[in-house]
């Protein structure tokens, strides 16, 4: 058909070459991977034999409150990594003065002076390290304070970490500042380390509230919705009538958690608001509140156009009890068929359901 | 005559090889550069996770509440360890819903006697249009369980329905005997925090056959001897480690598995759902979110988190190995197809310039041309127009530098996680990367074809998946 010079004749050159690049490439393929396996067997029981040897030193200092001097140089002269993961995984069970003791020679091993070193490095994975170690073994160092800034979130997020456990004023100051963090990890961290600091942040809170708006107030609303502390009433009362719709929620979750006329008086107000979502937590307020005065502005809501809004109101007059009820019962023969439709859902639920 | 048409079919040939030939090497090309990210995307992971504490996240209030919804057809012999090993997941702020979806067997009675279901009533938003809901249970020994039980109407529906019950922030769509390991959604959650335009994480899916579970949790991890699930292992170790995480780094990843995937409830309602008239409804609806991220305001980053693992049962015959395959070849096709206005597209991106041409001319097209280039090199061969050497050059380019790349996958796990730690586990998992392209691969071009076939025709059929159950579990599990 074709004669042999019009055949395709790959030059045998070319063909070498391209057989010894993919012979190479697997030969190398197959080196890495069968030597990192036996690199992994030989480390893995040497790490297990570390780890084991650390932590039957550890459980001896904090059952026995001793360590001698052999076991302190075998814990320095264990590999960092298997001696960071060794103090971590046992302090992570301990408070008190267990953690102290577990301090003591994580001081005396340089463990935290490493840690410390760490969070100076200028590589941002070196300084999460370091925040790390220093976390996971409490040590209340200002080391830690002055990564707050820190250039990279994950590593501000895990200085947010640290600073639930060391409250200081000058750790909330800069805990609230965070608030205002751009990166979600960060405002995540701060916000739960905040929560973790319990009562004590409540004046300073109360301030921050006072004086912020936008979403530092947003994030702020919702720690303080987690306390649900009569301090934030004013804050919250100012920022019920925020311009933005999320701080505007955040404030009626936190009025619903607070209580008091005056809360119940602007959550009713708030049942007209121009955000749905913010109808819908003002309607769930008034039934945590279980504000039975309320009753005829909720039995309004149940002819709102958003379903959120309709339910989160027939919630709410069931919560309140018998004057709720009345006007769920009395939907039901109205003449909004959507409002009729939702009261008859939530009169059907079981006496134990919550929605 | 004869002869200048002779003349033109072998000019043909000839250029269409040397066509296949650059089309390999682009696509391996392309492969490289996935190689090269997805293992700076490890490193940079790797770092990140190393000594990380979850505890705080495990009882923080803040934590984003998550949904799981589990779909459920005729399970009645797994669906008891499945749920309980779901229920025993490692997050605070979890609800699990279990869907069956119209289950004729005794699914719904199994999970009413074992978990002390009792019918509640309930008040729910239908944003999309499902099938009836028949039934709602909640337990009374375990808060967060509610069992619907509706009419059949696909998985696509069912998650659908999970939707609509769910009352958290973000829902988790699984299959029913996927096993998610004990801190996967902890892992899996991360994204979420660290940006508010997250709208949807994946995690990765490994292959348990072999391996032993128990009480629904994977406690000894072998490569299974199997030559199919063998290979599928390797298969799903490319897919996940090299594909997702390179794509992961180039801001282009479309696919989360219809196994375990994390999202936005509030995107995935606003976006509609699942569509039921797809058999890729998973890869559809996080391209129809990721689309609407363009087209709208609101979230549409999708990240794949490579530590967060489930594991699934893979076909371990050819019969339904292809089904699958077919299966998962026409819902690409469909997919791309319903998303056709989006290639090219300055409008969406990196998505729409790359992503998608991606997935038309390697993913899609991939069968197609590697049979025309088989089909011509034969030929060739036959009748003389190419040389040995060629032939040689062509294999050595379409399968050895693949076989190449695949040994690096293996790499990256095992400097990774190294989850298969035996001698023999290693030496096992790059005999089957070595042997993948005799035969299986050639297989699996014939299954997508067939499925692209079956795609042209209308077809939206599933077909049935077989499966042999975990070892070692006493009851059997084989299902139709």
């Amino acid at each position: 058909m074709v004669n042999e010079a019009e055949s395709v004749v790959v030059n045998e050159a070319v063909l070498d070459v391209v057989m010894l690049v993919e012979i190479a490439l697997l030969g190398l393929a197959a080196g890495v991977y069968f030597s990192h396996g036996l690199w992994l067997f030989v480390t893995q029981k040497r790490t297990l034999e570390e780890m084991t040897a650390a932590r039957g030193s550890l459980a001896r200092l904090l059952t026995r409150g001793t360590i001698n001097l052999e076991e302190i140089e075998a814990l320095r002269r264990m590999r960092r990594g298997v001696q960071a993961a060794a103090f971590l995984e046992i302090s992570r069970t301990q408070t008190g003065t267990g953690k102290d003791k577990l301090r003591f020679v994580a001081a005396e091993v340089s463990l935290l002076d490493r840690a410390r070193k760490l969070c100076e490095s200028r590589r941002w994975t070196r300084r999460l390290r370091g925040a790390r170690l220093l976390a996971g073994m409490d040590v209340a160092d200002p080391i830690v304070e002055k990564l707050f800034s820190d250039p990279h979130p994950a590593v501000r997020a895990q200085a947010a970490e640290w600073a639930a456990a060391h409250p200081s004023p000058t750790v909330i100051t800069a805990m609230l500042k965070m608030l205002a963090d751009p990166a979600t990890q960060a405002r995540f961290a701060v916000q739960d380390a905040l929560l973790r600091m319990g009562d004590i942040i409540a004046e300073p809170l109360a301030a921050f509230l006072e004086t912020h708006s936008g979403a530092p107030a947003e994030a702020g609303l919702r720690v303080a919705g987690a306390l649900a502390e009569t301090r934030f009433l004013p804050a919250a009362l100012r920022l019920s009538a925020a311009d933005e719709a999320g701080v505007r929620v955040a404030a009626a979750k936190l009025l619903g958690g607070i209580g008091s006329a005056a809360s119940a008086e602007r959550l009713t107000e708030l049942l007209k608001d121009s955000d749905s979502r913010v109808r819908a937590a003002a309607a769930n307020g008034l039934g945590r509140m279980q504000h039975w005065p309320a009753a005829s502005q909720l039995a309004e809501s149940l002819r709102d156009s958003t379903w959120h809004v309709r339910r989160d109101a027939a919630l709410a007059l069931r919560a309140i009890g018998a004057p709720g009820t009345l006007f769920l019962r009395r939907a039901l023969k109205g003449d909004d068929a959507f409002a009729a439709d939702m009261a008859q859902q939530i009169l059907d639920l079981p006496a134990t359901a919550t929605g | 005559m004869m002869e200048s048409l002779s003349g033109l079919v072998s000019e043909v040939m000839v250029r269409g090889q040397f066509i296949v030939l650059l089309y390999f090497l682009g696509v391996n090309g392309w492969y490289l550069t996935l190689l090269v990210s997805s293992l700076l995307e490890m490193r940079r992971h790797m770092l990140v996770i190393a000594n990380e504490s979850r505890y705080l996240l495990l009882s923080s209030t803040l934590s984003p509440t998550i949904s799981i919804l589990a779909p459920a057809f005729n399970e009645e012999a797994t669906i008891e360890g499945s749920l309980r090993a779901l229920l025993a997941l490692q997050y605070p702020r979890l609800e699990v819903i279990v869907i069956s979806d119209g289950s004729k067997d005794r699914t719904v009675e199994v999970l009413i006697e074992r978990f002390d279901l009792v019918p509640v009533k309930t008040i729910y938003e239908q944003r999309i249009k499902t099938k009836p809901v028949r039934n709602l249970y909640r337990s009374s020994t375990y808060p967060a369980l509610v069992v619907v039980d509706k009419e059949n109407g696909g998985k696509a529906d069912a998650l659908n329905v999970g939707l609509s019950f769910a009352g958290s922030e973000l829902v988790c769509a699984m299959d029913a005997d996927t096993l998610i390991e004990a801190d996967g959604l902890q892992r899996m959650v991360r994204p979420f925090l660290y940006s508010t335009d997250v709208v949807a994480t994946g995690g990765t899916i490994r292959v348990v056959n072999g391996s032993e579970v128990r009480f629904g949790r994977v406690i000894r991890i072998r490569v299974p001897t199997n030559p199919l699930a063998g290979i599928q292992v390797v298969e799903y170790l490319r897919a996940f480690l090299f594909g997702r995480l390179g794509w992961n780094r180039l801001g282009g990843n479309i696919i989360i598995s219809g196994a375990f995937g994390l999202f936005r409830r509030e995107s995935v309602l606003n976006a509609g759902g699942y569509l039921h008239d797809t058999v890729g409804e998973d890869m559809e609806l996080v391209l129809r979110l990721k689309r609407l991220s363009y087209e709208q305001p609101g979230p549409g980053k999708i990240a794949f988190v490579p530590d967060s693992v489930a594991w699934t049962e893979v076909p371990e015959s050819t019969r339904v190995l292809g089904r699958q395959r077919d299966r998962w070849h026409r819902g690409l096709a469909d997919v791309l197809w319903r998303h056709r206005s989006m290639l090219f597209n300055p409008r969406y991106g990196v998505t729409g310039l790359v992503v998608l041409p991606y997935y038309v001319f390697v993913e899609l097209l991939a069968p197609v041309v590697e049979l025309a280039g088989l089909a011509s090199l034969v030929l060739g061969l036959a009748f003389g127009i190419v040389d040995w050497s060629f032939a040689a050059l062509f294999f050595l380019t379409a399968y050895g530098l693949g076989t190449a790349l695949t040994a690096f996958t293996l790499i990256i796990e095992d400097l990774s996680f190294h989850r298969y730690d035996t001698f023999r586990d290693r030496a096992m998992l790059f005999w089957w990367a070595l042997v993948e392209n005799l035969g299986y691969r050639q297989m699996t071009v014939y299954w997508r074809l067939r499925g692209l076939w079956k795609f042209l025709r209308g077809r939206k059929d599933w077909g049935a998946m077989e499966r042999k159950g975990f070892k070692p579990l006493a009851a059997p599990t084989a299902r139709a």
